[in-house]
């Protein structure tokens, strides 16, 4: 398995499943609206320094990367999100906003089947149970970066 | 040549077992197995913890000469064990990790002598005809609530032996006093979802099927084991692993007893910073395979252990 299209067909598997949990979660990245996930690895450098721009959407980097027994791949990958609080609220619903994300990002990663085909009837990739960490406050911005484990076969 | 399947979890099931004849159900590899819509009579164990299994026979060298030398091999006792514990806990779940009898407590009379599993009960009610596994006709004033849990068996009139419809839930020695005995170990129970006009609908179908004549329903308060009594619960158990990759590998126990008393296996709950106190007990079992033959070849087994390829 090419490690490019691994980490491709974990990114489209996520991009459906939080279009198909909520489908009003989208980013306007270069003046395209598109689902609220983004490979930041795949976007103009600088454009996503910290990770987390914009905000709402779900934000992709790949970080560790094993090669396990039998030629068994794992690839750690961050997906780190961010809110203000809808403007509706005046930001005073960003805790909530932010608990909506966590819930779509449970409901995507943690629903069965916790695979995805590269082809259909294809290898599969996998990945674990995905382990949120702590909120970090940068001024009235919150953010959290969950992690989650990937695995596939060479 | 497959890759070693990588497995997220055990999904168990579990099949009655004819405890007269000593007869499992057997499962047949070639007819494959829908864990989301398991078929008859397999039922549904959910997710297990910690599952192992142990193999216990003993091989043995054949020597001859002296200096003595293997010349061969004998199998001298055949034996397994398998150890897990279930992710939830139901009727079902409890019955099979019990160790013995596992009794329902029956909504009991007021006024009447305690007792550890339960005292005299309130009378049982009769069915009335036209009932079936999921929907049972008790008339209009039988006084079922939605949510209750309730117990469809025959009334004890002096039967010895292995008593309980659908699977036996434990087995009389000497004539016994109590007409609601049957009831008390009978594990075809059901939880009501439904009451209208006199009939309780349950939220899935009664373990033995439809109530035969005779069957009476009891409210069911709660369930109750014992450390000690004379009965050995028996079930024919499919452990499935579903890999990553497709393959699944799925062990069959035809005859399944259990071997061990009733217990538990804690595990601390994970805060994110906060340590805490509290606790996930899970039912933990241990069971001893007991033999089948394998109409193949006529040989005496106690397990097996397919690989389906994806």
């Amino acid at each position: 398995m090419n490690l490019q299209n691994f980490k491709d067909a974990f990114y489209v598997a996520l991009r459906g499943r939080v279009a198909a949990g909520n489908a009003a979660r989208t980013s306007v990245v270069r003046g395209v609206v598109r689902p609220g996930v983004i490979a930041v690895e795949n976007e103009l450098p600088g454009g996503a320094a910290d990770g987390v721009a914009p905000v709402d959407a779900f934000c992709l980097r790949w970080t560790g990367l094993r090669t396990e027994s039998a030629g068994l791949v794992a690839t750690t990958c961050e997906i780190r999100y961010a809110t203000d609080g809808l403007q509706s609220g005046a930001g005073m619903n960003r805790g909530r906003a932010l608990a909506a994300m966590d819930d779509e990002l449970r409901a995507a990663l943690n629903g069965a089947p916790q695979w995805t085909e590269l082809a259909p009837g294809g290898a599969r990739v996998f990945w674990s149970e995905i382990a949120f960490g702590h909120v970090v406050m940068r001024s009235e911005r919150m953010e959290r970066t969950a992690t989650v484990e990937v695995f596939g076969y060479e | 040549m497959n890759e070693a399947p990588v497995v997220r979890r055990v999904r168990a099931f579990f099949a009655p077992v004819d405890r007269v004849a000593g007869v499992g159900t057997v499962w047949d590899p070639a007819t494959g197995f829908n864990v989301d819509a398991p078929p008859a009579p397999w039922l549904d164990l959910g997710w297990c913890n910690g599952f192992t299994r142990k193999s216990g026979t003993k091989i043995e060298a054949l020597v001859a000469g002296a200096p003595g030398v293997a010349v061969g091999q004998v199998r001298t006792a055949v034996e397994a064990e398998v150890h897990l514990e279930f992710d939830h806990w139901g009727k079902l779940q409890m019955a099979l990790s019990a160790g013995s009898q596992q009794m329902n407590v029956l909504a009991g009379k007021t006024g009447v002598a305690a007792n550890g599993s339960g005292g005299v009960a309130v009378g049982a009610v009769v069915l009335v005809a036209g009932s079936t596994a999921s929907a049972l006709n008790v008339g209009a004033a039988a006084g079922f609530l939605v949510g209750d849990l309730v117990v469809v068996d025959a009334d004890y009139s002096g039967q010895l032996g292995f008593v309980g419809s659908g699977v036996s839930g434990g087995y009389v020695r000497a004539a016994l006093s109590d007409v609601d005995y049957v009831r008390r170990v009978s594990l075809n129970v059901g939880r009501v979802a439904t009451v209208a006009n006199g009939v309780l609908g349950l939220e899935a179908p009664l373990l033995a099927g439809a109530p035969a004549t005779g069957m009476k329903v009891s409210k069911v308060v709660g369930f109750c084991d014992r450390e000690g009594g004379g009965f050995f619960q028996e079930w024919s158990g499919l452990f499935v692993m579903d890999g990553e990759q497709r393959g699944r590998v799925v062990v069959h126990y035809p005859r399944l007893q259990t071997m061990s008393g009733a217990a538990e296996a804690r595990e601390g709950l994970v805060g994110a910073t906060v340590k805490t106190a509290m606790e996930r007990w899970r039912l933990a079992g241990s069971f001893r395979a007991l033999p089948v033959k394998d109409a193949s070849d006529g040989e005496t087994v106690v397990c097996f252990r397919s690989y389906l390829p994806g």
